[in-house]
């Protein structure tokens, strides 16, 4: 099928194989492998990205739905050779450790402060159930979020409170 | 996706009928996505044809309206119904459940009919909406039917949709809003899981129903209780339907015990 799509502000027209999901035409078709391929069946989180603006699972949309649509990934979020407030704040509090759910973790707190800027630990759980990381322990990333919404002091900071 | 398929995403009724006729059984249809691709994956269902039904311009949205009630479309989402304010007002309950479909992503794509026409024993939007009465409108090219949801389930993963039809809408009426309701999942975690089993308690005027969820191949809806019934005859008519299995996730036994706790705490909870 022919289709037209925006892509972290560039606009892609091609023929996209009907079949494929979405998170296969982002990662072969357009070769932006920052979006990863966990478990290709909705429960790891890894291939979140953003489509029209909301935070989905790219391997649960099929890639022609996405005629028309805008899409935006890992990609673009850093510009200019620096990284996001996100991304920053998740280096600095060591929230990355092998890195494979990062991507989709970020696109998943992007989409939790868009709605909620000061989340509570609660909602900050809430906001990344849907995103699997088998080596933090989540401890850092909840710090991280924290963080990046203000909120850390030497209080809340440190000690596995939050697991 | 290793199965190769068609795709088509009609703009009308009338195109989406007639693809539908035309490829019977071998069309499957793609509202959210969330569990059809799932099974295509896993080699369960094997379609030729996949219809996106999103870009059909002539379905009704997510509406609420004082004579008719709450009407669910094709396309509404399960985060559209949950950040609804009508919802959220009129049919609480409904939120409720839907707060516990999976994950936020997930949400933004999966479809409220779709969790009811995909007619898993554990569908969460089932239990709340058997109590509150909902029912689901069908068409096809051949023209619309009206079933209650009581009636729309027939087994595992099986409902009374034939293969030219879909379901058009799911309309909860106006005389179950303001119902005072309580809804209660079991999972073995705290975060996306699916229901080990779910319970749901309504009382409207003094009127109690009971939707139970992962208690027998279909849900089930429980009616014609009052909220002067003691709990204990309120526990007797749940074991009188459930028949639960044991499984990868609990044991029957487990099963009938948390049956009966929710349905006691859920109950006090409404009167």
């Amino acid at each position: 099928m022919w289709m037209s799509v925006e892509v972290n502000g560039h606009i892609y027209e091609r023929e996209v194989t009907e079949h494929w999901t979405l998170l296969r035409f982002l990662r072969e078709d357009l070769e932006l492998t920052g979006t990863k391929d966990g478990c290709s069946a909705g429960e790891c989180g890894a291939c979140t990205v953003m489509l029209n603006g909301q935070a989905v699972n790219a391997c649960m949309v099929l890639a022609a739905e996405v005629d028309g649509a805008t899409v935006e990934t890992i990609e673009a979020e850093a510009a200019n050779g620096e990284l996001s407030e996100i991304q920053a704040a998740f280096a600095r509090n060591y929230g990355v450790q092998c890195g494979y759910c990062t991507a989709g973790m970020v696109m998943s707190v992007r989409e939790l402060l868009r709605h909620n800027p000061k989340p509570t630990v609660a909602e900050i759980k809430e906001g990344i159930e849907g995103n699997l990381c088998r080596c933090t322990g989540y401890q850092q990333i909840i710090e991280a979020v924290l963080d990046v919404s203000g909120q850390v002091t030497n209080e809340t900071k440190g000690g596995l409170k939050y697991v | 996706m290793n199965d190769i398929f068609k795709y088509r995403a009609p703009t009308s009724r009338a195109e989406l009928f007639g693809l539908l006729a035309a490829h019977g059984e071998g069309a499957k249809i793609l509202a959210g996505g969330t569990d059809l691709l799932v099974d295509i994956r896993s080699g369960l269902v094997r379609p030729e044809l996949v219809i996106n039904l999103k870009k059909v311009e002539d379905f009704s949205d997510l509406t609420w309206s004082q004579s008719e009630g709450l009407t669910i479309g094709p396309a509404t989402t399960v985060n559209d119904l949950l950040h609804d304010a009508k919802v959220r007002d009129c049919y609480p309950l409904l939120a409720d459940c839907a707060l516990t479909i999976a994950s936020h992503q997930l949400r933004n794509r999966a479809t409220v009919i779709g969790n009811i026409v995909h007619a898993s024993p554990g569908a969460d939007m089932a239990p709340g909406l058997l109590c509150l009465g909902a029912r689901v409108q069908i068409a096809s090219q051949r023209g619309r039917r009206e079933v209650p949801l009581k009636n729309f389930f027939t087994g595992v993963k099986r409902t009374v949709l034939r293969h030219d039809e879909i379901v058009e809408a799911i309309i909860v009426p106006p005389g179950t809003a303001w119902s005072r309701g309580s809804y209660r999942k079991l999972k073995r975690i705290d975060g996306h899981d699916l229901a080990l089993v779910s319970v749901a308690v309504t009382n409207k005027d003094g009127a109690v129903r009971v939707g139970i969820g992962s208690a027998a191949p279909i849900p089930l809806l429980i009616e014609g209780l009052t909220d002067q019934d003691p709990a204990d005859t309120v526990v007797a008519a749940a074991r009188d339907v459930i028949r639960p299995i044991s499984d990868l996730r609990c044991s029957k036994e487990y099963r009938e015990y948390m049956i009966e706790v929710f349905v006691r705490r859920s109950l006090e909870e409404v009167r």
